[in-house]
């Protein structure tokens, strides 16, 4: 592998993991208050949507990134109070909870199949190996990817309100023993996550795809759920997975491009391929890593 | 006003009046149905399908639409189909290659209604199928390209590497290698017809490998045409010539369908009961495909050659004429040899030229 075709990937790379690291973020905040939620990719959808939306009508595409995050802690609201109020199934609520957005972004987007929106600003730096170049394009979510996953971290471990949240996520009933409101802290955590994914969401409408196509996100929303496993519920290492799985997909399209002579659907497959080999590396260490708690509707009574 | 005006103005008020609800009660010359399986607003596929239903409705006063959109390509749209029928349309057109095997049944129960289908192969006496001849209009964009490639590379974006797609592509880099014999087509497969994130990916890995012109078989050639306009490459678009809006500097010229003429010639057969269940396939000659305006960024000697192979192709011209070579090295066809109809949309190898693996 060429020098060129390793900065090209790790250029290229960035776009897709910038949306990824965001929902990523906001899986981890959520599960480690105790609750998992597999309706990213429905949160993402909705937001990307709305960013298309709002940006179209207001012409401001920063508009367009707050009415993706306000319409990504709209779709979590329903699940909080379905999981957190109710104590209804986690796993179900969050499947519900995608195909709900998989339908109320259809809805939304309907008018803007297609058609182009003003993306973020953005600037482009390029440079060029003879025939091969490399550009990344950098927006302002790109700018606060990684100062979002310090201010995550920083939140969970070095806070009261981490702390709490943590413990929650650990052992509900000693968290609640020991003064913690359960309840708005999981509140917070699943609004955190709705913010995030619906952030990510419009990244992917804004700097990537510039135009809205139904199921846009193609799954990335579960890749996302993945990655919080692979980075043990560690935001910086959130970082590394997702640019590990942006950088597998740039990288089979830069071969691709290149013209090696692999069959295209084998490539197609090679970032989930990647994604299911370095789970098991994660085993049992991930296993030890994860919430007591996860997934567990809250037994006792507050 | 004067009371010669006002007593007119009564008198009409009183004619349309009295004419109005009478016009109401006349029945529709024909009820046409009509199923999309995506948004009419997608600037692709199915809006190039809806211009043509709306040039149909145009052209013959008085005759009413019913029309779905998002109808999948399930047993769903047999009930959506039936129940276009239950309303009293005669004509169904059945717009998605999906949507062949349950528009075929019910035109097997219900021998009095007529069915055309987008893109199939079934055929019944009352029961149609139609499609633009993309492959060989492909040709023309091929010689855009080779003329305005600085690179001799361009980069295709390719959703599914079916068949036809494949034809597609094999056409342009025919055409482009015409005026270019060292050009080279990459092609990069992602996968799906509307996988945006991975249109964009692709479309960047292409530049980044050294293509300055970009083309695409997707359904919206929407992302693929702003990356190659953010980046500074040319492009050519497919599905609808309204994406040229989008790339106003390095728009060079595009194909789109035409679906109006031949909608319209179906729903006059069907009112005189001529209608007769046929393959249609038609190309530049027949104006179902149709060249785009070309971008300001071509000059007038390029227009000219652009516009003399699509009338090439339009008198009838193949640019799958033996002797024809694979990627690989090998003949596909023998000097003479030549490939037409429906043969051209059954490709399994690329021709000589183009960078990729068919599977």
């Amino acid at each position: 592998m060429s020098t060129a075709l390793i900065v090209a990937t790790l250029a290229a790379s960035v776009a897709a993991a910038t949306s990824l690291l965001y929902a990523t973020l906001g899986e981890i905040v959520g599960e480690r208050a105790g609750v998992i939620n597999l309706g990213v990719e429905g949160m993402m959808l909705v937001g990307a949507a709305s960013a298309c939306a709002a940006t179209t009508v207001t012409g401001n595409p920063y508009c367009g990134v707050l009415a993706a995050a306000l319409a990504g802690m709209a779709m979590s609201l329903v699940f909080a109070y379905a999981v957190v109020d109710c104590g209804a199934n986690q796993l179900a609520s969050g499947l519900s909870l995608l195909f709900l957005g998989l339908g109320v972004s259809a809805l939304v987007g309907k008018p803007y199949v297609g058609a182009i929106v003003h993306g973020l600003p953005s600037v482009s730096l390029q440079t060029s190996f003879g025939e091969v170049s490399a550009a990344v394009s950098i927006d302002a979510l790109v700018v606060l990817a990684l100062p979002a996953a310090a201010l995550v971290a920083w939140l969970l471990n070095a806070t009261r309100w981490g702390l709490q949240l943590r413990a929650v996520g650990e052992n509900p009933l000693a968290a609640f023993a020991a003064g913690c409101n359960r309840r708005r802290l999981q509140y917070q955590a699943i609004l955190a996550g709705g913010l995030l994914s619906g952030v990510a969401g419009a990244h992917i409408c804004l700097a990537v795809t510039y135009t809205w196509a139904e199921g846009m996100t193609a799954g990335r929303g579960f890749i996302a759920i993945a990655l919080v496993m692979f980075a043990r519920w560690n935001p910086w290492a959130a970082i590394a997975g997702a640019l590990v799985f942006g950088g597998a997909e740039a990288l089979q399209l830069q071969l691709q491009a290149r013209g090696l002579d692999v069959s295209p659907f084998f490539m197609n497959m090679l970032p989930y391929l990647l994604t299911l080999a370095v789970l098991p590396l994660t085993g049992r260490a991930g296993q030890l890593a994860a919430p007591a708690a996860l997934g567990r509707p809250f037994a006792g009574v507050e | 006003m004067n009371a010669i005006t006002r007593t007119l103005l009564c008198a009409l008020a009183a004619i349309a009046l009295a004419a109005g609800p009478a016009r109401a009660q006349d029945k529709p010359p024909l009820i046409v149905g009509v199923i999309y399986v995506g948004s009419v607003n997608d600037y692709g596929y199915n809006r190039a399908m809806k211009d043509g239903v709306d040039d149909m409705a145009k052209a013959i006063p008085g005759l009413k639409l019913i029309e779905a959109e998002n109808v999948p390509e399930t047993a769903e749209s047999e009930r959506v189909m039936s129940a276009m029928i239950a309303q009293g349309a005669k004509l169904i057109i059945a717009t998605s290659f999906g949507h062949q095997e349950f528009a075929n049944r019910l035109a097997r129960s219900h021998r009095d209604i007529t069915f055309i289908h987008a893109g199939g192969w079934m055929i019944e006496p009352n029961f149609g199928t139609f499609f633009g001849a993309t492959q060989t209009a492909w040709y023309a964009m091929g010689v855009a390209a080779g003329l305005m490639s600085k690179a001799g590379k361009a980069g295709f974006v390719v959703g599914v590497p079916i068949g036809f797609v494949i034809g597609n592509v094999n056409a342009f880099q025919i055409g482009a290698a015409s005026v270019n014999p060292k050009f080279e087509t990459r092609v990069v497969v992602t996968g799906g017809w509307s996988d945006k994130v991975k249109e964009a990916a692709a479309a960047n890995a292409l530049i980044d490998q050294g293509a300055d012109l970009l083309t695409m078989h997707v359904d919206s050639p929407a992302t693929v045409i702003q990356i190659a306009e953010n980046r500074g490459v040319y492009s050519i678009g497919f599905q609808s010539i309204e994406a040229r809006k989008i790339a106003p500097k390095g728009w060079i010229t595009g194909l789109g369908f035409n679906w109006g003429p031949y909608m319209i010639e179906t729903a006059k057969q069907v009112m005189a009961g001529t209608f007769k269940g046929a393959m249609v396939r038609q190309g530049l000659a027949e104006k179902m495909m149709v060249v785009a305006p070309f971008g300001d960024a071509v000059p007038p000697a390029v227009r000219t050659a652009v516009t003399a192979a699509a009338d090439k192709v339009a008198a009838g011209f193949t640019p799958f004429t033996g002797p024809l070579k694979d990627n690989t090295g090998a003949y596909q066809l023998t000097k003479g040899e030549k490939l037409d109809g429906a043969d051209m949309g059954k490709f399994n190898w690329y021709v000589a030229g183009v960078v990729g693996r068919v599977r």
